[in-house]
């Protein structure tokens, strides 16, 4: 079943085991590859009200799926340690944290600022947009190419992305088609 | 000590106790989101 989420709505969620039901994490940050457009891991806390960060990482590939009320694994050996781990989950960019950067077009017509990053999830993870605040106030939703570079403070996106700004999640999700559509005609 | 001077004393104590907290959850909630590198 695919579902739209924010990373924020994911982060906080238990991690827990297909096989046992047992609850064995939370998760703490999102990591994604904004080139492939998609969810490449998480970094998790342990269990408990005062216990912190644990050491393991669980990459996408070991994800059973997302749901909206927990992340679902295998098994506790899908929980691996940072060495084995892909290096982009392992050893997760902190200083590329896209909450508070700037979404500029092409054009140069700044959008916002980023509030968070909307994801198709389900078995796999998606990026499809963005929950931005806006530079006059209150907050909207941009969808993203299938692939976008990040490579510094401001995010760049296609002027055409201006039309596509919508309200909410379901706006997103019906507006990210019909988005890449027009990008593949130009 | 007179009844004033536990008073502040467990206030500060409850103030000390209370920004621990804060920080501790903070630190622990996380909440990033993460881009990978890009290609040079």
């Amino acid at each position: 079943m695919k579902l739209l989420m924010t990373a924020s709505q994911i982060n906080g969620l238990p991690v827990v085991t297909v096989h046992g039901g047992d609850d064995v994490a939370e998760v703490r940050d999102v990591i994604y590859n904004p080139e492939a457009g998609r969810l490449v891991g998480l970094t998790l806390n342990k269990r408990g009200f005062f216990s912190g960060r644990s050491r393991e990482v669980l990459p996408a590939e070991a994800i059973h799926a997302i749901g909206r009320d927990a992340v679902m694994i295998a098994d506790e050996s899908s929980l691996v340690a940072p060495a084995d781990a892909p290096d982009d989950v392992g050893h997760p960019a902190t200083d590329r944290n896209v909450i508070g950067n700037d979404v500029l077009t092409e054009g140069g017509t700044s959008l916002g600022v980023v509030r968070d990053l909307a994801l198709l999830v389900g078995s796999a993870g998606e990026v499809v947009g963005y929950q931005i605040e806006k530079p006059a106030g209150g907050h909207g939703y941009i969808p993203l190419p299938a692939q976008l570079a990040v490579s510094g403070a401001a995010l760049v996106v296609p002027d055409v992305t201006q039309e596509f700004i919508r309200d909410d999640l379901v706006g997103l999700g019906a507006a990210v088609d019909d988005f890449r559509a027009r990008l593949g005609m130009q | 000590m007179g009844a004033l001077d536990w008073l502040i004393i467990f206030l500060v104590l409850l103030a000390v106790a209370a920004a621990a907290f804060v920080v501790i959850r903070r630190r622990r909630r996380g909440g990033g989101v993460f881009a990978t590198r890009g290609k040079p």
